[in-house]
This record gives C-alpha cells, sequence and structure tokens, in this order.
C-alpha cells in the first residue's frame, strides 16, 4: 500500500513535470515556426522596408508595401489608450471591493464584473460600431467614431474584468496588520489605501496590469470591426487604425499559402510574439523587483 | 493622580457573543497598566476598544463609556480618525510597513500634516532614539524595515507610535514575538517611556507585569475580577480567583 | 439477441443492394465565394427536392479559396464572385485542368451614403476619384463643408477586389475604413453624415424598407454626362444601364456530364434564375445565357 501511494506521487510529479516542459516546447514550437515562416518573407522583402515602413498595403492595385511601423504604431496606440483608462479605473473599483464595498453591494458586483470576462468580443466589437462609435463622434463633433479612442475604450471594457480580478486578490492578500497599524497611527481609510495597502500590492497589481495589457494586445474581433481599419498611418486617437492582430485575422483568410504576402504575415506574427514575450518577461522583473522590496 | 482613561460600564458584543461585561476600570495618568489574564478572557478587545479598531468590525457592537480627559470616545461625535492620533498602538506582531525605515516613521507625521522634511528628519531621529534603535539602523535608515530583527521591528514599531505625540500608547502583547534580550529592551523602553505617555499593556508574562506595570488588572471570561497596584494584585489578591491565576494553578 | 443481430445484417444487406442497385446516387461539392453561398444553398435544397438521389454540399470560405479547391480536384463547382486571375489560369494549365466558367446571376454594387446627403447620383469617374482619395471633402462634389468618409470592405473579399479593379484602377485611399462585412458598412453610413461605401444588392433589397430612412442608394453614370441609373430597378441592370455589376460564377472543370450537367443546367434555366432572384441578385441576360449553353456543349444541353 505505501509503495503504492509513493508511485502515484512520483507519476503525478513526472506528469506534470511532462505537462510543463511540454508548454515550454509548443511555446517555442509556435516562436519558431512563425519565425522560420516570417523570415522566408524578406526573399522578396527588404528587412528594412519591413521594419522602417509605414505603410502595410499586400493587397495593393500594382505595388504591394510591407511596412509593419503603422501596424505596430496603431496596436500600441490603442492598446495604451486602453490601459489608461483601464488600469485607476480597475484599481478603483477592485481597491473599493475589496475595502469598501458592503456586502450587499459587492454580492451583485462581483459576479456582475466576472460575467463582464464572458462577453464574446465579437459583441463588444458590435457594440462598438453602433453604440460607442456614434457617441464618440457626437462627443467629439467627428463624422464618425471609428477609430482608435473607439478600439481603447473597448479593450478598456475587455481588460477590465482581468485588472479589476486579478488586483482585487492582491489588495486582499496584504495583511490586515498594515491596515490596522495605519489607522491606528490616525490615518483615514483613503490615505491607508493609498499610503499603505495600494503600495504592499504593488506588484500583484502589476501582475493584473500586465495581464489586461496582454489580453489588450492579443485583442483580435473587435479591434476588426470597430476600428476602421485604414491603412493610413494614424495621427492620433481619432483616426482609425489598423493593428498587428487585425492585419493578420483579415489577410490570412484568402492569401495564397508561400506568397510573399503569407510569409509576411507570419513575420508580423513573430513581431506581436516578441512584443508580448518582452511585455512579460519586463513585468515579471518588475513584479520581482518590488515583491523583494515588500518581502 | 488623575485618572487619563476611564472605562464606565463597558459591554462589549461580538454578533451575540458577550465578550465584555459590565467593565469599569482607569488608567491613571504616566503609569503603566497591565491587563493580565488567560488566552480569550477579553484583555486585548478591551484594548482594542481603546482606540476604536473594533470600528472596522461591522459585527461589534459596544455599551457603555470609555473617557479619555472626560470626553466619551465611544461617542458618535467623537471621530475615530483624529482620536488614533491621541491613543497609539503597538501591535502583537511586529507590523512595519513594508517600506524603508525612515519611512515607517516618517509616514505618520506626512498623514498628520507635517510637510517640513527637515522637521520630519528631525522628528524621525528622535523617534527612533526615543526608542532606543538608533545606534543600531542609524547607517540604514533607507533600508527595507522588514530586514531588521524582530525585535528591532517591534521596537521601531514603538518609534512609529511615538512619533505622532500620542498622549496614550496601547500594546498589544508587544513582546509575544520576541526572544528575552528584545524582551528586556521593550520593558526598559515602556519604563522610559511612561514619563511621557500613558500606557497600557495587554501581557500574558506575569513576570513582564511585575516588571514593567504600575497597575494590573485581572481578566477572567469578559470581566475585570480585580485591578490595583501590580504589588498588591501578585502579593496579597483578594480574589480566589486572582490568586490562583498569578501563583500559575491555571491560565 | 440472435433475432437482433439477425435484423442489423438484414438491414444492412438492403442498405448495400439499394447502394448497388441504384448507383446514381450522385455526390456534388460546390465551395467558395462567401457571398453566393446562400443562392447556391437555395439552388441545391430546391435541385434535391426535385432529384433525391443527388447530394449537393455547399461550403463558403472565400472565392480563392473555392478556385484552389477546383485547382486541386477536391471540389466540382468553383464559385466566385470575381473572374480567376492569371495567375490562377496558369496553375491549372499547369494541372492538366481546363476551368470553364458558368454565369449564374449578377450582382450589382450599390453606392450608399446617409441619408441626408444631399447628392442624388454620381459618375463612376466621380466615384473612382472619391475612393482613390483624389476628391476629400463634399464641398467638391457640391455638397456640404465636409471631408469624405470611405466605407469598403476589408481586403480579403472578392467585393473589395472586385470594386477597385472596376471602379478605381488604382489603390483606394489610405483613409478607407475596411469594414468587417456589409451589414457593418451599412451600420456605419446609417451613423456617419460624411460616410460612402458600396453594398452587395442581395443585401439591400432585403433590408431595403428598413433603411429608407438612415441611408440613401445614389444613382450611378456610366459618363459623367450621360444619365445615372438606380440599382435598385432590375431592368437598369438587365439593360446593363447601371455600370457596376459583376458576374457570380460558377467554375467547372471540363466538360460536365450527368447530374453535374443537369444541376448546372437547373441553375441557368427558368426555375433556377427565379431562386436567384429570390434570393435578392439579378437573373442572367440572355446573351449571357446563350455563351452558357456553349461552354456547356450545346448537344448536350437539349434535353
Amino acid at each position: 500500500m505505501k509503495i503504492n501511494v509513493y508511485l502515484a506521487d512520483r507519476l503525478a510529479s513526472i506528469l506534470f513535470q511532462v505537462a510543463g516542459w511540454l508548454s515550454v516546447a509548443i511555446l517555442f514550437g509556435i516562436f519558431a515556426l512563425l519565425l522560420f515562416n516570417g523570415v522566408k518573407a524578406f526573399a522578396h522583402v527588404q528587412p528594412s522596408e519591413f521594419f522602417l515602413g509605414t505603410i502595410w498595403n499586400p493587397a495593393a492595385y500594382d505595388r504591394p508595401q510591407y511596412g509593419i511601423i503603422s501596424l505596430i504604431f496603431s496596436t500600441l496606440l490603442i492598446t495604451s489608450g486602453a490601459m489608461l483608462i483601464a488600469v485607476p479605473l480597475g484599481i478603483g473599483t477592485a481597491a473599493y471591493l475589496a475595502e469598501m464595498a458592503p456586502a450587499s453591494v459587492y454580492r451583485f458586483l462581483k459576479p456582475a464584473i466576472e460575467l463582464f470576462a464572458g462577453i464574446p468580443s465579437v459583441a463588444v466589437g458590435f457594440i462598438g460600431i453602433t453604440v460607442v462609435a456614434p457617441a464618440i463622434a457626437r462627443i467629439f463633433g467627428l463624422n464618425n467614431g471609428l477609430n482608435a479612442l473607439n478600439g481603447s475604450l473597448l479593450l478598456a471594457i475587455m481588460a477590465l474584468p482581468t485588472i479589476i480580478t486579478v488586483s482585487e486578490d492582491a489588495i486582499r492578500a496584504v495583511p490586515t496588520t498594515f491596515r490596522e497599524a495605519s489607522f491606528a497611527l490616525g490615518a483615514s481609510p483613503w490615505v491607508t489605501l493609498r499610503r499603505v495597502t495600494l503600495p504592499a500590492a504593488l506588484s500583484g497589481i502589476l501582475a493584473a496590469v500586465m495581464l489586461g495589457f496582454g489580453r489588450a494586445l492579443g485583442e483580435t474581433m473587435t479591434v476588426l470591426m470597430a476600428t476602421g481599419n485604414a491603412l493610413a498611418f494614424p495621427n492620433g486617437f481619432f483616426d482609425p487604425v489598423r493593428t498587428m492582430t487585425a492585419a493578420i485575422a483579415i489577410e490570412l483568410g484568402e492569401t495564397a499559402r508561400d506568397t510573399t504576402h503569407y510569409y509576411a504575415l507570419f513575420a508580423v506574427g513573430a513581431v506581436l510574439f516578441v512584443i508580448s514575450l518582452v511585455v512579460n518577461v519586463l513585468s515579471e522583473r518588475l513584479a520581482r523587483r518590488f515583491r523583494y522590496k515588500n518581502e | 493622580m488623575r485618572n487619563k482613561v476611564e472605562v464606565k460600564n463597558l459591554n462589549l458584543y461580538f454578533g451575540e457573543k458577550h465578550a465584555l461585561k459590565n467593565i469599569s476600570l482607569g488608567i491613571p495618568e504616566h503609569s503603566v497598566v497591565a491587563l493580565i489574564g488567560p488566552s480569550g478572557c477579553g484583555k486585548s478587545t478591551l484594548l482594542r476598544s481603546m482606540n476604536r479598531m473594533h470600528d472596522l468590525n461591522s459585527t461589534v457592537r459596544i455599551r457603555g463609556e470609555i473617557l479619555l480627559d472626560g470626553h466619551n470616545i465611544l461617542h458618535g461625535n467623537t471621530n475615530p480618525v483624529k482620536l488614533r492620533r491621541r491613543i497609539g498602538m503597538v501591535f502583537q506582531k511586529p507590523n512595519p510597513f513594508p517600506k524603508s525605515i525612515y519611512e515607517n516613521v516618517a509616514y505618520g507625521l506626512e498623514i498628520n500634516g507635517v510637510t517640513e522634511k527637515d522637521k520630519i528628519r528631525e522628528m524621525v531621529e528622535q523617534s527612533i532614539r526615543g526608542s532606543s534603535l538608533w545606534d543600531e539602523v542609524k547607517d540604514d535608515l533607507h533600508k527595507p524595515a522588514l530586514d531588521l530583527s524582530g525585535g528591532q521591528q517591534q521596537r521601531l514599531c514603538v518609534a512609529r507610535a511615538i512619533a505622532v505625540e500620542p498622549e496614550v500608547i496601547l500594546m498589544d502583547e508587544p513582546c509575544s514575538a520576541l526572544d528575552p534580550i528584545s524582551t528586556a529592551k521593550i520593558e526598559a523602553l515602556i519604563l522610559r517611556l511612561k514619563e511621557r505617555f500613558t500606557i497600557v499593556i495587554v501581557t500574558h508574562n506575569m513576570q513582564q507585569a511585575q516588571r514593567v506595570a504600575d497597575y494590573t488588572a485581572f481578566m477572567y471570561l469578559g470581566e475585570v475580577i480585580e485591578a490595583g497596584r501590580t504589588a498588591d494584585i501578585f502579593g496579597q489578591p483578594k480574589q480566589d480567583l486572582t490568586r490562583n491565576y498569578v501563583s500559575g494553578h491555571f491560565g | 439477441m440472435a433475432k437482433k443481430h439477425f435484423l442489423y445484417i438484414v438491414l444492412i444487406i438492403n442498405f448495400l443492394s439499394c447502394r448497388e442497385n441504384d448507383n446514381t446516387v450522385e455526390n456534388i461539392l460546390i465551395k467558395g465565394s462567401d457571398t453566393e453561398v446562400n443562392v447556391a444553398l437555395a439552388l441545391a435544397e430546391h435541385y434535391m427536392e426535385k432529384e433525391p438521389l443527388v447530394s449537393i454540399a455547399v461550403t463558403g470560405g472565400g472565392s480563392g479559396t473555392g478556385i484552389a479547391a477546383l485547382l486541386s480536384g477536391k471540389t466540382n463547382i468553383a464559385n466566385a464572385s470575381r473572374p480567376m486571375n492569371a495567375e490562377e489560369y496558369h496553375l491549372a494549365t499547369s494541372r492538366s485542368i481546363h476551368p470553364k466558367p458558368i454565369i449564374f446571376g449578377l450582382d450589382a454594387l450599390a453606392i450608399v451614403t446617409h441619408a441626408s446627403n444631399p447628392l442624388d447620383s454620381l459618375s463612376l469617374a466621380d466615384l473612382g476619384r472619391i475612393f482613390r482619395g483624389e476628391i476629400t471633402t463634399w464641398a467638391e462634389l457640391g455638397g456640404p463643408e465636409k471631408p469624405v468618409s470611405l466605407y469598403g470592405r476589408q481586403s480579403n473579399s472578392g467585393t473589395f477586389l472586385y470594386f477597385r479593379d472596376r471602379v478605381l484602377a488604382a489603390d483606394y485611399a489610405a483613409s478607407l475604413k475596411q469594414m468587417n462585412g456589409t451589414a457593418q458598412i451599412v451600420e456605419a453610413i446609417a451613423t456617419d453624415p460624411a460616410g460612402i461605401g458600396y453594398v452587395g444588392i442581395g443585401y439591400l433589397s432585403e433590408q431595403e424598407r428598413k433603411l429608407t430612412t438612415s441611408i440613401k442608394v445614389l444613382k450611378i453614370s456610366s459618363l459623367s454626362n450621360s444619365r445615372a441609373f438606380s440599382p435598385l430597378i432590375y431592368t437598369n441592370i438587365s439593360s446593363g444601364k447601371y455600370p457596376i455589376i459583376r458576374p457570380l460564377y460558377q467554375y467547372i472543370n471540363g466538360q460536365p456530364h450527368g447530374r453535374l450537367l443537369d444541376f448546372l443546367l437547373f441553375t441557368i434555366g427558368e426555375e433556377g434564375q427565379g431562386i436567384v432572384r429570390k434570393s435578392g441578385y439579378y437573373p442572367i441576360s440572355e446573351s449571357q445565357y446563350a455563351e452558357n449553353l456553349k461552354l456547356l456543349d450545346s448537344e448536350m444541353a437539349i434535353k
């Protein structure tokens, strides 16, 4: 019997180890695939055109153009816009839920927010076209609201549940003794939250923000529907944008295999992969630094 | 000597549980008062009523009065935030903020409206000196407070509490997590601090009560059984229950 | 237990013999254009009602996907809302495949604006200028002082390519907003007073009543000084007066026989054309019908 328990332990440990390594292998596999196919694009496209060009128009009438800069800029524009909205709002909501909300409000609000995370991105995109975009147009006196701002607002909505849920957990994980110490010094709840609780939860909140950022960065359907997808280089939040994800999703479906366009889309995918990787590694570093400082 | 704090007919309930029963107790100014008694007797609960820490718990109901210089602090008109500036607290487990040593002490000053950097620096130094920690940390003021030893952390918490110059300091078993040497340092500190502050200390350790306290109250099952001069409580207790407890028969 | 097994065996034998005796059950695979998928399904369903021994499977995926499937022998009919391009023909020859285009319907692209736009008609040339980005304000066309806001389909759409090649003969303006489907173009223009875009007539005739309050269908003239015609009137289409018409193709490989031929004749025949009309597209002209018959081998067609 003893041996059996031991064996089961060993087996489980091996199983999970394999699963862990498998996910690493899959990750590397995906990157290798993107890179392997992406590099082939450079047989016909100058790397300088790809990495420095500002116009992405592979389906051009005569000469296709493969400049990725506008795609990267568009992606970063709406993602950072989304974060500007979602981070303060998300952390504020999380703090309210964790520290202040009466039980009756919490019981209603918490599942509502979690439900929010389950809204399909197509539905969010549709709301973006029919509700948010016309509202933006009216508020800012534009002809239409299919622009980067619309994308940022929608992505903020989509990133919020992640940011709120993870931040709330981080705030709840802050030991009560910190709060008590602050209250005992004559700090108000607001001061305690701002000066003690939030800083102590910083590593978790940072993780929440990065998860939200990743969600916004990788979101495809919503931006594909609601940001206008124009090829022109955007000059700000009131211009339509075409993101990297939207370009891949729109174009890959009908692109003939083994063409330059096909490979160029893989190259875009590889760049997107690298961007998310950098974001993840940076946030991991940052989080670790704060965690070290705290513990 | 007049009473700095006076508890009158205090009753406290955690939901249905009657945790403090009709307690009356005086805390004389510039003295050290020890609350002793077995676990669960309500001594920490009583201590935490004195700076309204129970406000954070919505299931708590309190009846009766706690007077600070004659004003009832349990009255709805009393602002608990302002009250806590007058009644500081040191907790059972050292709980410095995850900030630097300097920031830990400066925090209380900053939130209480001290803005001049020089003044803050001066008061931080004074407070850390006042808690007998200065010589050990003066070169490491900007290092994380959590890098200090447990005893140093607790003295830092004392420094943090005295920096805002309260009138009363509540200490909730401040040495229970510390080694004997650190305990001795805290006890010496308490004896020095009573010149400036009125101190209420909850302790499990009867020798400690005898070493530091001018007055001692023995609590049992939510009631104050006996209170008086420390020498009397330990030397010639009037109640059998007290005698049994202080002679180590239970608890 | 034994009885049950016996029953199964009888059933299986029955089934097998059925197949053997009537080996006329024929499968036809149709793949391609998303624009055509609904009309192709309607045609297939009607045909299968008449001929229960024929099974037709219709899948979408886009014109390019359908043609690719035809070229690799994976479908009998490739639906396409654009003609095959030179590259595809080249690939076909190298694989000894002989594609034949059978035109079974006409799709007009309607040009729509916001209902408040004072313009009623445009010439084909001006339309091209607008979408190439050469005309950037409505004032240049006598309209209000508003920047033109362009809407089109995304680059994976056959309509995107057709409109570009037929009307622009150059690249779209970079400011073109590429929408994820016809419905979204209409949704966007309904709220954009400066908007202009193109939509398949099949979509409009379905929605016409609901939309007249928020969008407007422009009349288009072939030349800048000629009369403009509305795509909402059938005779303008059948007579070729409305200039933005594209044929809907069914590509086949070589000479069709049997049920496949029969089905193709059904789609261009009277009944099939009725279904095309009901699906929101326009029937083919007589000359197109005659051309189809020639391609399908007239001798076989006389039946």
